[in-house]
């Protein structure tokens, strides 16, 4: 079974802007790897005029949520750093137990990679509130500068969501059989890495060399 | 037998091919036909689950929500899987003049009708037509999107050779639902990333005017674009599931740009009058009560006037539901016609400040009756009407936290006994502690009054002269009511805004309105200190107290009367010889009085010494002169 690799386009996020672009971009995976029978719920981002599709999982919902917050905390202890969230499917292989091991093993045959790169430190101290949505600049340029971002990261974030959705068309072959159940039908992970790390790309290679086949980027 | 299961397999096929163009269409018109009749469309939708789960919604395991436009269509591709679906998302757009009362956006199917297309009977009449869909009064109509589904039937699959059975199994009807379940999936988030969307979230929202809406069409052939229209169309293809005989396809052509054209063309809305906006009181008056802050210990709060405003609102709120707060805003304005209909009887919230007079001297006559009751007076919340309501009024009066008052119990009577719990809860606790400054202060007055009486004592023993009992008597008694006064309503625990009715009660005469904390004489706790003060030396006094003046007035009124024969007594005591003595009989008196009383001067001392040496020389003389 391949590992299909997706490495999704990067961002550059304010603070305040991490929680939906993340909610958004997991959820999109989510939808397309819930299989089971699902309700779809739109939901409506507040800060860009995009409509994303959860599975109506609760119990996913809060996970996701967990891990945005992780995300979050990391980012305020390594600021300024290229931030990366990584989503594995898997699938569960009982290794043979020997008589001092007895290990689950796990397949990837799927990762996902959301690069964010956060621009703006999230503590006060940097000059900028990460509510600076609501501030109103007195300077007309700086309004017009952040309209200008705040525009550009939507036009990526719609770049992001319609490559989950190609990829997702093209690379149909490496999925195991759907059980039967709802929700998300495969047993998945999130992981948090940031760039500052020594093991960025060492997470990359590892999971590289667990899977056993080459990556396939799309 | 394979041959059986190639046939099932092939069965198996067709249908989920049928079923994927009514899925595919239902997804597509979901999304861009709009509901007429809904008003609110929230920002976060939620699906809401039909009490059933219908047979159609476990397709490819996506339970989608009603949309009657999708289900008009559904059974016409039943019937043919080879011929394509197209859905075509027109842009109507109407004059700004257009009259607005017949602005209603319409589901508009229009059957794309063609010679070789007419293959369903019956017509269905654009309903569109109230829209001006049809060209006429100066509508326009644009293709924004043209959906095209199709199952490309490869003809090589077709011949039946055993050879395809291995082919039809490489692609089974499981894999084919699988696929077909990731690419719904794929649709179904794609249809809400496209322009289109945002105009039909337009079109659906409600109190908006529009000049324009979404009709669909569903056809089965391509109606060819302009060269022009076809330049501006972008392409998106959805990657095409292999089946066992052809290949089933999504592809998209859209205008990117249309939210401009759709936003110029709105019309703004009409001003609007909102009588439940957020934050009035017609809204939810339950909102108002905890952004109100009533004054605590203010001076001029006083529960009277909050409880007659419960008794109020007993009158005023009796047609509002139980659950509904009257707001104190309404009241104030209210309350001061509502002082007009019920006199000073029922001071109102506003009024309350001035209008307590009357009410307190009146209570200043009561309630020193109340407090005087014995020590196990304990305040009930359930008072009788006659005493019920001067208890009330006393009891109230160390309330000076708001409380909640549920309409529930405002349309009671006030003095009724259960339900008057819960308001008088926070005076019961202030009250308490007073209650029992109440019970000491009585002791209090009877140390006074023995304080009184230890110093009518020493004033006797001082030689003060006093003229009567009975005098003293009622200056100890008005002193004692006066004590008793001064402790019971300077209490700690009743100041704040029981300082104007100590006022009130120490000078009748004063207004109410003229509260002033400091104005009291002294502070209760001073007083209290100085009255311990006392107690404590008159206890010492007592201790160190010879028996009552009483018994020593008897005494002496008795020595008064009885004198000679005392004085024989003691003369005889001491001295056989029966002659009277001038000096002895007064100091005689004087001495037996002494003697009982156990207290010696030095006067008598010298008197005693006297009669001794008056004894020694008769006793020294010869005993046998003539």
């Amino acid at each position: 079974m391949n590992c299909e690799v997706c490495q999704l386009k990067e961002l550059d996020v304010e603070y305040f802007e991490i929680r939906e672009v993340l909610r958004c971009i997991l959820h999109t995976i989510f939808f397309h790897r819930a299989l089971g029978l699902v309700r779809p719920k739109d939901v409506d981002l507040t800060l860009f005029e995009i409509t994303y599709v959860q599975c109506g999982d609760a119990e996913l919902e809060k996970k996701v949520d967990e891990k945005i917050d992780q995300f979050i905390d990391r980012v305020e202890k390594h600021p300024n750093k290229k931030n990366q969230i990584c989503l594995s499917f898997f699938e569960v292989k009982n290794k043979q137990a020997t008589w001092f091991t007895h290990k689950v093993e796990h397949l990837y045959w799927e990762q996902w990679y959301i690069n964010l790169n956060v621009a703006h430190h999230p503590k006060p101290h940097s000059g900028k509130s990460h509510h600076s949505k609501l501030v109103l600049d007195p300077g007309e340029s700086a309004s017009d500068e952040r309209n200008a971002r705040r525009a550009t990261l939507e036009s990526s974030l719609h770049e992001v969501l319609f490559q989950i959705i190609k990829f997702v068309n093209e690379k149909k072959d490496h999925i195991p059989p759907i059980p039967n159940k709802e929700g998300v039908s495969f047993p998945y992970e999130i992981t948090i890495s940031s760039s500052s790390d020594s093991a960025f790309g060492m997470d990359m290679f590892k999971r590289m060399l667990q899977t056993g086949h080459p990556t396939m980027l799309s | 037998m394979s041959v059986n299961s190639s046939h099932s397999e092939l069965a198996k096929t067709e249908q989920i091919i049928t079923e994927f163009f009514a899925k595919s269409l239902h997804i597509i018109l979901e999304s861009r036909s709009p509901v007429v009749s809904s008003r609110n469309y929230n920002t976060e939708r939620l699906y809401s689950p039909s009490p059933s789960m219908r047979p159609r919604d476990k397709w490819f395991n996506l339970a989608l929500r009603d949309c009657p436009a999708a289900l008009e269509n559904i059974d016409f591709w039943r019937q043919s899987n080879l011929e394509p679906m197209v859905v075509d998302v027109v842009l109507v757009q109407r004059p700004v003049n257009w009259d607005s009362t017949r602005s209603s956006p319409k589901v508009g199917l229009e059957r794309n009708l063609s010679s070789k297309d007419y293959r369903f009977p019956g017509i269905w009449k654009s309903d569109c037509d109230e829209f001006g869909c049809d060209g006429s009064h100066g509508t326009s109509e644009k293709i924004i999107e043209r959906w095209i589904v199709q199952y490309d039937n490869k003809k090589g699959c077709k011949d039946g050779f055993p050879g395809n059975y291995k082919r039809l199994n490489s692609t089974s009807s499981h894999a084919l639902y699988k696929k077909s379940i990731l690419l719904l999936r794929s649709l179904y988030v794609t249809v809400r990333l496209l322009p289109a969307y945002k105009v039909f979230r337009e079109v659906n929202s409600s109190g908006q005017i529009r000049s324009f809406s979404l009709i669909h069409r569903v056809s089965s052939s391509v109606e060819p674009f302009t060269r022009k229209d076809e330049a501006e169309m972008q392409q998106f293809m959805f990657t095409p599931v292999d089946t066992s005989s052809g290949k089933l396809c999504v592809s998209l052509l859209y205008l990117p740009s249309i939210s401009d054209t759709a936003s110029e063309s709105s019309t703004p809305m009409s001003p609007q009058f909102i009588p439940d906006y957020v934050g009035s009181p017609l809204a939810d008056p339950l909102k108002r009560l905890p952004s109100l802050s009533m004054p605590q210990y203010s001076p001029s709060s006083s529960p009277f006037a909050r409880r007659h405003s419960w008794s109020y609102d007993a009158n005023r709120v009796s047609a509002s539901p139980p659950s509904a707060l009257p707001s104190p805003s309404p009241t104030y304005s209210e309350s001061r016609t509502l002082q007009a209909k019920y006199g000073s009887h029922r001071p109102p919230v506003s009024s309350r400040y001035t209008s307590l007079e009357p009410a307190q001297g009146h209570v200043k006559d009561i309630g020193y009756d109340e407090y005087l009751p014995s020590p196990n007076f304990s305040p009930s919340p359930s008072p009788s009407p006659p005493v019920g309501s001067n208890m009330l009024k006393v009891l109230l009066r160390s309330d000076s936290a708001p409380v909640y008052i549920p309409a529930s119990r405002l349309g009671d009577a006030p003095l009724s006994s259960n339900k008057m719990v819960l308001p008088f809860s926070p005076p019961l606790k202030g009250i308490r502690p007073s209650l029992s400054l109440v019970e000491r202060s009585s002791s209090i007055t009877t140390t006074a009054g023995k304080l009184s009486l230890r110093e009518e004592e020493i004033a006797r023993m001082s030689g003060v002269k006093i003229s009567s009992n009975n005098s003293l008597h009622k200056s100890s008694s008005r002193s004692f009511s006066r004590l008793s006064f001064e402790d019971s309503y300077d209490d700690s625990d009743f100041s704040g805004p029981f300082v104007l009715d100590d006022d009130g009660i120490m000078d009748p005469g004063s207004r109410p309105g003229s509260s002033d904390r400091s104005g009291n004489p002294g502070t209760p706790h001073e007083r209290i200190k100085s009255q311990d003060a006392a107690v404590g030396a008159l206890v010492q006094m007592l201790k160190k107290a010879p028996p009552l003046q009483q018994d020593l007035n008897q005494s002496q009124n008795v020595c008064k009367t009885s004198r000679p024969e005392y004085s024989c007594n003691q003369i005889q005591v001491h001295d056989h010889h029966p002659h009277p003595h001038p000096h002895p009989p007064v100091g005689s008196s004087t001495m037996s009085s002494s003697r009982v009383s156990g207290i010696k001067t030095t006067s008598d001392a010298l008197e005693e010494l006297k009669v001794y040496m008056d004894v020694k020389m008769m006793l020294l003389r010869p005993s046998g002169k003539p």
